[in-house]
């Protein structure tokens, strides 16, 4: 019997291909899609997720008011928590970066090099291949390296015992190897590849018992016995022994205190949600809000269902032409359930099939994938049972959804009826059948529109953003990240030296922070707070140098550029922004003395700039203060080109950096790339939705396609009939696509308000936002409509076409 | 061996209520060859149908071989159904997807004969209807005759005792047309019930009596022995 049910199954199929295909493509793209984002989606979920003791890992962050976190925290924060919490803290290890300079024999690389406290290697669970976790970090002088750094210095010699050379400070020290590490898997939030001592950190001596030195992170491991809630409760009164002069200063700043009744706390992030927290998560890798991973699911799903729709219906459509089958059968002997599974094993048959061609759409697509959306999936998690049992789950959801519908439609034909022809077209497809197909058309294209308006103002918003003028020169400026090993404050004298002649570099200046985002992927800001006429201050602090004004063509409203005639300026002189001059509350800020560092000198407002972007546009213009203060870094350099013949100027650049540091890579980008890199997040969100907004209006077109094809033999009749009393081509074609443009429209006002108060809450991330405009669903209403109509009208032009004649005698 | 006493059928839409069938009384006997004629719209398909367990009367009593089943879910008709009736259709029914071997073997299957005993008698049945050449071929690929054939192969496969035709003849030219007659008559011979239903008094004249129905009542019967 099961056999006679698989020759059906396959002689069908070959039987009608055009249906087939629609199915099989359809459900093998949907199928394609789903398992690329489900992977993504998977992989993003698992991050730091290997921990064994995960449940009890923490990363600390402080609060200070209702909105100011951060994770950098004090210098002698980690002993005094020692001190008071030595049964509740089973382990706590501080970490910071410390440069990258690795140095074996002649051999100088690049590594990331972390500072942490031993209880590192216990708490976490990166495990050593060679050496002791317990103790490979207990000396000073001893290192561990990940299996990868190992092979790069060592090759294959074992490693252990042997000597490093580490530039932490100014000078090369030597480390021994104590331990190797196997490579860290991708996703963890905390990454680096060779580990040594905290103390080891230059800052470490000088700033140790100072509570407003904050340069590391903090992550600690709770006794299983000591709740997250219980252990913060515990570092409330920490708080206020050990942060009196920071209470202070917010409690007459006029701070707001948090749901607590706090001022300032300490609190605890969970390591699980390191990866999802975007404000106190994140490493080097930047976190990820679960709503977007989240959206990436519901689109996933949504393609799915669209091919699942189509399924439905052409199912029910098709079922017509085998009810014949299914009355004999059922005369036959044959009980319903009988008829239900034999139906529904066709349904399993085509969606297994289109598994297996997913599946592999998936693998072969999956480098182009990653590439566009720039992420890390690999296939090993084809092999965890969780996505296994995942993927069977789902696939035995959509044969039942997809299948079981029109299984059971089918196996309900009454016998007699459909043994005397009498299930004709017309009764069932006005009957349930036809309103349940009318209602997954509708379903199907107001997805199709609601991906299509989002698209288009993701879109609209990202041109804005980017042709929105940031108030400096974008395009004529290269930032060259200074990188570690040289001296920036050096590189730029030297830079200016050798480029004093080029008559294509215009200006050169240097900063603490770059504009954008570089290639070197970091940003930092500083923010300074101070006391101005009893009122608290806060503002950017931005350390900048001669020329700054100058080579980003920043507009200046007030005062002075900082210039090499005044000896003060690299002391006590400050340029401020229009917002800072607002802060400040004074007409005239030029000349007024602001008391910016304590117990030094006051600062001199010189000069006030407009404000300018110098943030990304998700935020409004905040206060900047620049100064010029040779012991700050210098860690971007600017330079400003002449516009003609940039790719020689940019050659010429290259050679300059390689002569004034040999070991830093030229990073140099124009300014433009960087802030556009700012949207980098944006940009693939909008890429994901049009990629998915194009494969929901292929794929209900392909439906809508078979749909029409289904009706319009339906109709044959009918049309004959019109024709002979004297219809037009023109009128019929016009009679027989209404229908399915009025599924279209109901679909298109469905789902406009769901885009447009979807898309309200997204751009409410941005300070600088288009306002969503009605053409705009005009727009993607028309473009359903459209294609609908192209759709059905090939075969409502065939069918009005025909000779009533031979559509008359078919019946 | 069946029985019906004052069978009801009414047809009932929203607007109208239409009564196809007005007390019918009938007795046949096993080894009969019963033809029901009358003109259309009588009620003829109507009974067939619930003779055929293939629809309950709305009122009055069926006895199906002793059984009384017009109160029966379609489930308990269905099994009884199996192996006890052979159908014939005007319009042949054969399932299209399916070669003329498989088809006549589908209510093998679903009695869930084994296979050694299916293979012998779908090619005894197919033999015997003269098809069996043309076992392999699709229903399409056949004439009328041929296709008429082939669903009688389906309907004597699994040795009913009763076969119900319903216009036989009626898509068939007067050759094949005779040639199923034959073929039919040939299966009473040896002992199978048979009822048809017809509008060709030709057809009813190999018949052992006449039922005319005529509104949904028995008007007249004629036996010709």
């Amino acid at each position: 019997m099961f056999l006679n049910y698989l020759k059906i199954a396959f002689r069908n199929l070959l039987k009608h291909k055009a249906y087939a295909a629609v199915n099989i493509v359809g459900l093998s793209v949907a199928f394609g899609v789903c398992l690329l984002l489900f992977l993504t989606v998977y992989h993003e979920f698992s991050y730091d997720n290997f921990h064994a003791n995960g449940k009890t890992l923490y990363r600390v962050y402080n609060q200070l008011g209702t909105d100011q976190k951060g994770t950098v925290l004090m210098a002698p924060f980690t002993p005094a928590v020692q001190k008071e919490f030595p049964n509740e803290v089973r382990r706590i290890s501080r970490i910071v970066d410390a440069g990258g300079l690795v140095r074996v024999g002649d051999k100088e690389m690049g590594k990331n090099v972390r500072l942490v406290d031993p209880d590192f290697l216990q708490m976490f669970t990166f495990p050593l291949i060679k050496g002791d976790a317990n103790t490979a970090l207990n000396s000073l002088s001893s290192v561990v390296l990940t299996e990868k750094v190992a092979t790069d210095l060592f090759g294959s010699a074992d490693p252990i015992g042997k000597t490093v050379s580490l530039l932490l400070t100014d000078t090369w020290q030597p480390f021994i190897v104590s331990g190797v590490m196997a490579n860290l898997p991708e996703n963890s939030s905390v990454q680096f590849e060779v580990l040594g001592r905290f103390e080891l950190n230059p800052n470490y001596q000088a700033s140790k018992d100072q509570w407003d030195s904050q340069y590391h992170s903090v992550f600690l491991q709770l006794d299983e016995k000591v709740s997250e809630a219980a252990f913060e409760q515990r570092l409330r009164p920490f708080t206020s022994k050990y942060l009196v002069e920071t209470l202070r200063n917010l409690k007459r700043d006029g701070a707001q205190a948090d749901e607590n009744g706090d001022l300032a706390s300490f609190r605890l992030l969970p390591m699980r949600d390191m990866h999802f927290n975007a404000e106190v998560g994140g490493d080097t890798v930047s976190a990820i809000k679960p709503v977007y991973l989240y959206l990436l699911l519901v689109i996933g799903g949504l393609i799915l269902l669209i091919a699942c729709i189509n399924f439905i219906n052409l199912s029910t459509a098709r079922s017509l032409t085998r009810s014949k089958e299914v009355g004999m059968r059922k005369v036959l002997g044959a009980l319903k359930m009988q008829l239900a599974f034999q139906f529904w094993g066709e349904a399993l048959i085509i969606c297994l099939f289109s598994l297996g061609l997913g599946g592999l759409m998936a693998f072969g697509l999956l480098s182009e994938y990653k590439k566009l959306f720039n992420n890390a999936l690999s296939l090993a998690s084809y092999k965890d049972p969780i996505v296994l049992l995942s993927i069977l789950g789902a696939f035995l959801l959509v044969t039942i959804l997809a299948g079981g519908y029109p299984a059971l439609f089918m196996a309900r034909f009454n016998t007699i009826e459909v043994l005397k022809g009498k299930i004709s077209s017309a009764r069932s497809s006005s009957a349930s059948a036809g309103g349940l197909r009318n209602t997954l058309v509708v379903v199907q294209f107001a997805i199709a529109t609601f991906l299509i308006v989002c698209t288009l103002i993701v879109w609209q918003q990202i041109s804005f953003l980017r042709s929105m003028p940031l108030g400096y020169n974008q395009n004529q400026v290269v930032s060259i990240p200074v990188g570690s090993g040289v001296s920036g404050q050096k590189a730029l004298e030297l830079m200016r030296d050798k480029l004093a002649q080029q008559p294509r570099i215009l200006s050169i200046t240097g900063t603490s922070r770059n504009l954008g985002r570089g290639t070197d992927g970091s940003t930092y800001t500083s923010i300074i707070g101070f006391d101005y006429k009893n009122r608290g201050v806060r503002s950017h602090y931005l350390r900048v140098d001669y020329d700054y004004i100058k080579t980003l063509d920043l507009k200046l409203l007030a005062g002075r550029d900082f210039s090499r005639e005044f000896a003060t300026d690299t002391t006590t002189a400050v340029v401020i922004n229009e917002a800072m001059a607002k802060q400040l509350a004074e007409k005239n800020p030029i000349g007024t003395l602001l008391n910016i560092n304590d117990g030094q000198p006051p600062m001199q407002v010189v000069g006030v700039v407009k404000d300018y972007h110098f943030e990304s546009l998700k935020q409004s213009i905040n206060p900047i203060t620049f100064f010029i203060d040779t012991d700050w870094p210098v860690n971007y350099i600017f330079v400003k080109i002449a516009p003609d013949n940039a790719p020689a100027t940019m050659d010429l650049l290259k050679k300059t950096w390689a002569e004034v540091a040999p070991k830093s890579t030229f990073l140099g980008t124009f300014l433009d790339e960087n802030t556009n890199r700012q949207y980098r997040s944006e940009e693939r969100m909008s890429q994901i939705f049009m990629s998915a907004a194009v494969l929901a209006i292929i794929l209900s077109c392909m439906g809508l396609f078979a749909i029409a094809i289904m009706v319009m033999t339906q109709r044959t009749k009918e049309i004959g009939v019109r024709k002979v009393l004297g219809a037009s081509v023109f009128s019929i074609v016009a009679l027989l696509s209404r229908d399915f443009l009025k599924l279209v429209l109901v679909g298109i006002i469905i789902a406009s308000p769901l885009a447009w108060w979807g898309m309200s809450k997204w751009l409410q991330e941005f300070a600088f936002k288009i306002d969503i405009e009605w053409w705009v669903f005009a727009l993607a209403g028309l473009l359903a409509v459209l294609i609908a109509f192209v759709t059905v009208s090939f075969q409502s032009i065939k069918a009005a076409l025909r000779n009533p004649v031979t559509s008359l005698r078919s019946e | 061996m069946i029985r019906t006493n004052n069978l009801q059928k009414i047809f009932s839409t929203e607007e109208v209520e239409t009564t196809a069938l007005h007390g019918i009384n009938m007795d046949i006997q096993d080894g009969e060859f019963v033809a029901i004629m009358g003109p259309s719209g009588c009620g003829k398909s109507t009974l067939l149908n619930i003779i055929g367990l293939l629809d309950n009367p709305s009122e009055g009593e069926y006895h199906f071989y002793g059984t009384e089943v017009s109160k029966m879910s379609e489930r308990q008709r269905a099994q009884l159904r199996k192996g006890s009736i052979g159908f014939v259709f005007q319009s042949f029914n054969l399932i299209d997807e399916l070669t003329v071997y498989e088809n006549v073997e589908l209510p093998l299957l679903y009695l869930k004969v084994d296979a050694a005993e299916r293979k012998a008698r779908v090619e005894e049945a197919l033999t015997r209807m003269n098809i069996m050449h043309r076992r392999n071929h699709f229903p399409q690929q056949l004439s009328g005759g041929q296709q008429q054939r082939t669903a009688i192969a389906r309907a004597v496969v699994a040795k009913p005792k009763l076969i119900l035709a319903d216009e036989p003849t009626g898509n068939l030219d007067s050759a094949n047309g005779e040639e199923v007659m034959k073929l039919l008559l040939q299966l009473n011979e040896e002992g199978t019930t048979i009822i048809m239903v017809t509008h060709s008094p030709y057809d009813a004249g190999f018949a052992h009596r006449i039922v005319n129905l005529f509104d949904g009542k028995v008007v007249t019967e004629n036996f010709h022995v």
